[in-house]
């Protein structure tokens, strides 16, 4: 019973984290959130695989932490480093918008959650619920930002409310599967910083 | 069936994406063309031959009518394509481009046939889904190749809105993994698509609603649908031409074969509103393109929307069902060779000129006698005139959408009228017209003085150009015309037993 609640806590920063993110102008911080957000996802799967004493679930902690925690933000910061850029300017809409419509959006997926997902399945309310309206802020940061680094971290918030989804079956998606997508995501995300910095040169020169 | 040829599939492109590592551009090229004539072969063996669903691998690969389909398209496809570039990255180099720029197109370009590959004959949908997000990651170097800005963007967007598109697929194949979790628990049989299917019935139908709809949305934005349509363009036509082709012609074709695996498993589930959804995207996207065809002034997104509008109706032939489904797989194919035989040919004029727009093109018939024709009359092609084999997929089609709703036909054969006139209208002005005819005669001219300086001169003529990528995209088109009056009866075979499958007529053991 405590160890749900242990597990829902670190649901709930997840969601404070992404709401914190569309509170703030600082990329750097940006990326941080997001690193924090990504530990705290890899904590909650490791809730998991102690309650359940899943191998896989262990699998999927020890790559959740390296590629998320710690090998993206790392690669993030350090094409920050050589773009030069911290502060973003440009927004479509003013952030205490931005946050009125984050708090819709969470509220909107409460009822979608409601309504899906009924009593009796492995898939608990709570975890979708989170998990889409971590995907729906995602996407509105996405949406919302010019930015190309925050359009990079509306990507990996989507992809983070995913992952909580799919870790939030028993014992998760096959741990091929996983590592699959993770790797992925890691070469896609090398393929846009190193497009952030072809596109910074060509708008220099 | 031989299981040992279903891995030599495999094999072949990841041997080739090896060698290409530590192989010189201009070996490769011969390399290449040894591999895709095998793969080829392979895949014309494995079709003649197949008989039923076959697993392979371990049970993470299998075939089965219709990817055996899309297998087909993609294999013969880059044959041509495989020539194409033997021609393309000589005449490139001739013209001044550096070696060391073509270091790694070979590599990417094997990088990408491996990952579609893999998930055109992956049985797993996790399987698949990393093989379709690794094409995007392969084709994004290829799309900004040529490192302008432009390409830069073009390429942004492009792994963004695919990246994201995906994403949503992903959460599709998370939740349809919650409804099998149900019946096979933890496993990776939850993920086969083959135990899925037997699953059928008994899967949550709440769920399958909700990862349908996510697949369509998702997957769809790879393939190209019209909301999520507006990387398409921009990527399709900063490419290297070969690129382009298989792009267009494949990559969009193994997006959908992700949304179809999607409305099979409904269909089994008893599930049967997919196809409006099919219906209503695929009319949207006819729609969308061909009001942005009637105003391009570019050739190469031309011919990227018309690949949108040509998807937009293989999926309205989806979801139409019955002898539409028939319409839609031979239009798969066909589409693929149209589509390649027109960015070929538009390649040369592009590496020719260097100018992309139409209205600087005028008076093709004089300067490239031969890809002029070829561009003609795959423009005609693609748009389903007679002569050419799409003609054939798209009456399928077109019969299928007339029989179920009179007025929706009539929608579509207005919009396809429209999208003939305005690529037909624009390509034929590209062939005779006659305005800047001075320019040329000195392009003519200072093509002997770039072949004694050897540089990077401008040489607008065709006979600048390296063989193959002169007759490659005329043999396309003489192949696509033969395909309308003899179809091989295996392929015709193929393609209806792929149709049943479609519809459901065939059990999955």
């Amino acid at each position: 019973m405590i160890m749900e609640k242990i597990a829902e806590l670190f649901i709930i920063l997840i969601l404070v984290s992404v709401v914190l993110n569309v509170s703030s102008p600082f990329i750097k911080f940006a990326i941080k959130l997001y690193s924090f957000q990504s530990l705290m996802l890899a904590f909650y799967i490791l809730m998991g695989a102690v309650h359940f004493n899943s191998v896989n679930l262990y699998g999927s902690f020890v790559i959740t932490i390296i590629f998320k925690v710690i090998l993206i933000p790392y690669f993030l910061f350090k094409t920050l480093k050589k773009v030069k850029m911290d502060k973003e300017i440009d927004m479509y809409i003013g952030i205490p918008e931005a946050l009125v419509f984050a708090g819709s959006l969470t509220l909107l997926s409460n009822l979608i959650a409601q309504k899906i997902v009924k009593t009796g399945i492995t898939f608990g309310s709570f975890v979708f619920t989170i998990s889409l309206a971590t995907f729906l802020i995602g996407a509105m940061l996405m949406i919302t930002r010019k930015t190309l680094f925050s359009q990079i971290i509306g990507f990996l918030t989507i992809d983070n409310a995913i992952f909580l989804a799919a870790n939030s079956i028993t014992h998760g998606m096959p741990l091929l599967v996983e590592l699959g997508v993770l790797f992925d995501l890691f070469v896609s995300i090398l393929i846009l910083s190193l497009l952030i910095l072809n596109l910074r040169r060509n708008v220099a020169s | 069936m031989h299981h040992k040829l279903l891995d030599l599939i495999l094999i072949l492109p990841a041997a080739a994406l090896i060698f290409s590592i530590f192989t010189d551009v201009l070996w490769m090229s011969y390399l290449q063309l040894a591999v895709s004539v095998l793969v080829f072969l392979t895949v014309g063996a494995v079709a003649l031959s197949f008989n039923s669903i076959s697993v392979f691998l371990g049970g993470f690969f299998f075939l089965d009518y219709i990817n055996l389909v899309i297998l087909i398209t993609v294999s013969t496809l880059e044959l041509f394509v495989a020539f194409y570039s033997f021609g393309y990255v000589r005449s490139e180099i001739a013209g001044g481009v550096s070696k060391r720029k073509f270091k790694f197109y070979y590599f990417w370009k094997n990088l990408f046939i491996f990952s579609m590959m893999v998930s055109i004959l992956s049985n797993n949908l996790g399987i698949y889904w990393t093989g379709l997000e690794a094409t995007t990651l392969a084709t994004a170097l290829l799309v900004s190749f040529n490192r302008t800005k432009e390409s830069f963007e073009a390429t942004w967007k492009y792994v963004i809105m695919c990246s994201v598109g995906i994403a949503i697929g992903l959460f599709a194949i998370v939740i349809l993994y919650f409804t099998t979790f149900q019946v096979y628990g933890e496993s990776m049989r939850s993920l086969s698509f083959i135990n899925i299917m037997q699953a059928g019935a008994k899967l949550d139908k709440n769920f399958l609603m909700l990862s349908f709809i996510l697949a369509l949305v998702g997957f769809g934005t790879k393939v190209g649908f019209a909301p999520m349509h507006n990387w398409l363009p921009d990527a399709h036509s900063q490419g290297p031409s070969p690129v382009s082709a298989l792009l267009s012609g494949v990559l969009l074709n193994t997006a959908l074969l992700g949304i179809l695996r999607f409305y099979q498993i409904n269909s089994a589930a008893g599930i049967y509103y997919p196809r409006y959804f099919l219906i209503g995207f695929g009319f949207l996207t006819i729609m969308v393109s061909a009001f942005s065809i009637i105003k391009q002034t570019d050739y190469k997104r031309l011919f990227a929307f018309s690949s949108m509008e040509n998807m937009g109706i293989i999926a309205l032939g989806f979801g139409i069902g019955g002898i539409a489904v028939i319409g839609s797989l031979l239009q798969i194919f066909f589409h693929a060779l149209n589509k390649g035989l027109l960015f070929l040919s538009s390649g040369n004029v592009l590496a020719a000129t260097h100018e992309r727009r139409i209205d600087k093109i005028r008076n093709l018939s004089k300067n490239f006698p031969i890809t002029g024709i070829v561009l003609l009359f795959g423009a005609m092609g693609i748009s389903g005139m007679p002569p050419f084999a799409m003609f054939l997929g798209e009456i399928y089609i077109m019969t299928g959408v007339f029989r179920t709703d009179i007025w929706l036909g009539f929608l579509v054969f207005i919009l396809l009228i429209l999208v003939f006139v305005g690529l037909f209208g624009k390509v034929l002005k590209m062939y005779v017209g006659k305005e800047n005819e001075d320019r040329e005669e000195e392009g003519e001219e200072s093509e002997f003085k770039s072949g004694v300086t050897g540089g990077a001169h401008k040489a607008v003529n065709e006979a600048a150009l390296h063989t193959f990528i002169v007759y490659v995209p005329l043999i396309i088109l003489l192949f696509s015309s033969f395909l309308l009056f003899y179809i091989p009866y295996p392929f015709l075979h193929i393609v209806k037993s792929a149709a049943a499958e479609f519809g459901g007529k065939l059990i999955f053991k």
